[in-house]
């Protein structure tokens, strides 16, 4: 049975029209399919249906694990969008609800290659001299969510220093324990600094920096 | 729970019915509106129709507080109830039809002193002929010692976005009107216990959503009570409960506090521009009118008593009606000057 009915079929096809570059979306599953990992294959592949320059790459995350490793995938389902190059975005978790509007836009913006982010936040992008991993923290239900997916996203397309990735707290409670997540979007940038909620993009940035300063001091 | 929401700006609707608007020209807008709550996108609709060049800021959350609102019942054309971001979506297609524009900015600062208006975002500056302010509110916070500690880490306003977290788990739902109890109903389906935690001897609630809270079994109530602080370690694991008739404090062990005690107007950024009143909620007359001609107001930024879906969508619909009528009087960049100040402007 398909993940999308036709009603959303039809406008996920009108909306990637505007993609007119081509993108890769790279799945990792299992033999035996984890929670969700048989939907997001699906879905992957369903979207991926919808415009001549989508292609679907389904790997094992078993299997295929020099794969996995060359695009440091480290949990399943895992996707991860690649345009003219790979940005380091990616979506960790089925990008459901709230979440499939943040799918579809980053699909967008990898096409292109380009944020939309603000001419200062470029220039301090442009200054990053050390790795900064972001990684979002949502549930499907949550509006304040996509902003933050896509902020993230963003600046992982400006910046080959910055990867950026959708967490999806339900499907990986190990995590949610790890990262203390209690509530969402919580970002979590190098694994010290974190931001509570949808934060405007020049907080981010400023929390990159106290992650940066904290981990050279 | 796997469903596929399109709350993004989607795709050009068939040419047959659209009305599409192109950036101006001159970088000036008609008409921006501030806010993509339901009275934003109201307004959005009406001056879509009306072929005004309109732009929607429509901050971090599409939707504003409809999106985190788990069910909608009482908005009419919905008989079997209908979910609160559904809604959003359907506001905010209905808008981008008849040719709104939406940017997900958030407004930094305005300057209504001259025109065009110029309003600042996050992220770029844009013009304006006319303004229609609809930035709603935002959730107010107790204000006691712990809760901003522990934000995120147990403290919430957002119970369709955290109540996951709480499965098995016991949490406090602060307030007594319609949203804590809707969203402490809504918190039952993870949590194991909910309680209730009201400063009066009766709830403010609408009748039905009492006699639902009072029915279910994970349900319970302290009244007269009020939270003096939020107790933790790296998470919340308490509150301190004050009884407001008799003194006595006690603890009461939790691991999530939902904080539902009403809403403060987002009107920071127009302090000495517009026009407030002692609770911050901007002062306009029955036409929507602030004291700016040819800057409007409408929906709960100027509501303090009703704050319902359905009239902050009749009060945006009266803005754009009013905006339409100001740019057909003053069609170039000009308007009442001598009028161009507000009462006490240093308010």
């Amino acid at each position: 049975m398909p993940i999308l009915d036709d009603d959303v079929r039809a406008e996920v096809e009108k909306f990637l029209e505007q993609v007119e570059k081509p993108v890769k979306l790279v799945v990792f599953t299992q033999e035996f399919e984890c929670d969700y990992c048989l939907e997001t294959r699906s879905l992957v592949e369903e979207v991926a249906e919808l415009s001549e320059h989508l292609t679907a790459e389904v790997y094992d995350f078993v299997a295929d694990e020099a794969k996995a490793e060359e695009l440091g995938i480290d949990k399943i389902p895992a996707i991860a969008i690649i345009g003219e190059q790979d940005y380091g975005v990616r979506f960790y978790g089925i990008p459901s609800g709230y979440e499939f509007s943040s799918f579809l836009h980053t699909i967008h913006l990898v096409s292109e290659g380009k944020s939309e982010l603000s001419d200062a936040a470029l220039a301090a992008l442009a200054e990053l001299t050390e790795p900064v991993h972001m990684q979002v923290f949502v549930t499907p239900t949550c509006p304040y969510c996509p902003q933050a997916v896509v902020l993230a996203h963003q600046m992982a397309i400006a910046s080959p220093m910055v990867r950026g990735d959708m967490v999806e707290a339900m499907e990986f409670p190990q995590l949610s324990v790890k990262y203390q997540v209690m509530g969402v979007p919580r970002t979590v940038i190098n694994e010290t600094v974190h931001i509570e909620g949808a934060a405007p993009e020049s907080m981010v940035l400023a929390k990159v920096q106290e992650a940066l300063t904290g981990a050279a001091g | 729970m796997l469903d596929f929401k399109l709350s993004k700006p989607t795709a050009e609707p068939e040419p047959a019915e659209t009305f599409h608007i192109p950036e101006p020209a001159d970088g000036i807008y008609d008409l921006i509106i501030l806010g993509g709550g339901p009275s934003g996108m109201t307004a959005a609709i009406y001056a879509g129709r009306a072929a005004i060049k309109t732009l929607v800021l429509a901050g971090s959350m599409p939707g504003g507080q409809m999106s985190n609102t788990d069910t909608v019942e009482n908005f009419p054309g919905f008989p079997d109830s209908v979910k609160g971001a559904e809604l959003a979506m359907l506001f905010q297609r209905q808008a981008e039809r008849f040719g709104a524009r939406f940017a997900l900015e958030t407004v930094t600062a305005v300057d209504f002193s001259k025109r065009p208006f110029t309003i600042r975002t996050d992220m770029r500056e844009y013009k304006a002929r006319t303004v229609i302010v609809a930035t709603g509110a935002v959730p107010r916070l107790m204000g006691v010692p712990g809760e901003k500690t522990f934000f995120g880490r147990g403290v919430s306003t957002c119970a369709t976005c955290d109540a996951f977290f709480y499965r098995g788990k016991k949490v406090v739902v602060v307030g007594g009107g319609d949203s804590a109890l809707d969203e402490g109903i809504v918190l039952t389906r993870f949590a194991d216990q909910v309680t209730i935690i009201h400063r009066r001897d009766e709830l403010r609630a609408t009748k039905i959503y009492q006699e639902r809270a009072k029915a279910n079994p994970k349900i319970n109530f302290m009244l007269d009570s009020v939270v003096d602080e939020v107790l933790g370690d790296k998470t919340v694991t308490g509150v301190r409960v004050r009884n407001v008739k008799t003194g006595e404090t006690t603890v009461v062990d939790t691991d999530g506090v939902f904080v539902y005690i009403g809403m403060i107007p987002k009107t920071e950024m127009f302090k000495g521009q517009l026009e407030l009143d002692e609770w911050g909620y901007i002062s306009s007359d029955e036409n929507q009118n602030t004291c700016v001609p040819g800057v409007f107001v409408s929906g709960d930024v100027q509501d303090p008593y009703y704050r319902q879906v359905v009239v902050a969508a009749g009060t945006g619909a009266i803005a754009a009606m009013e905006a339409e009528k100001f740019l057909g009087e003053y069609p170039e960049l000009d308007g009442p000057e001598q009028l161009l100040y507000c009462p006490d402007p240093e308010k």
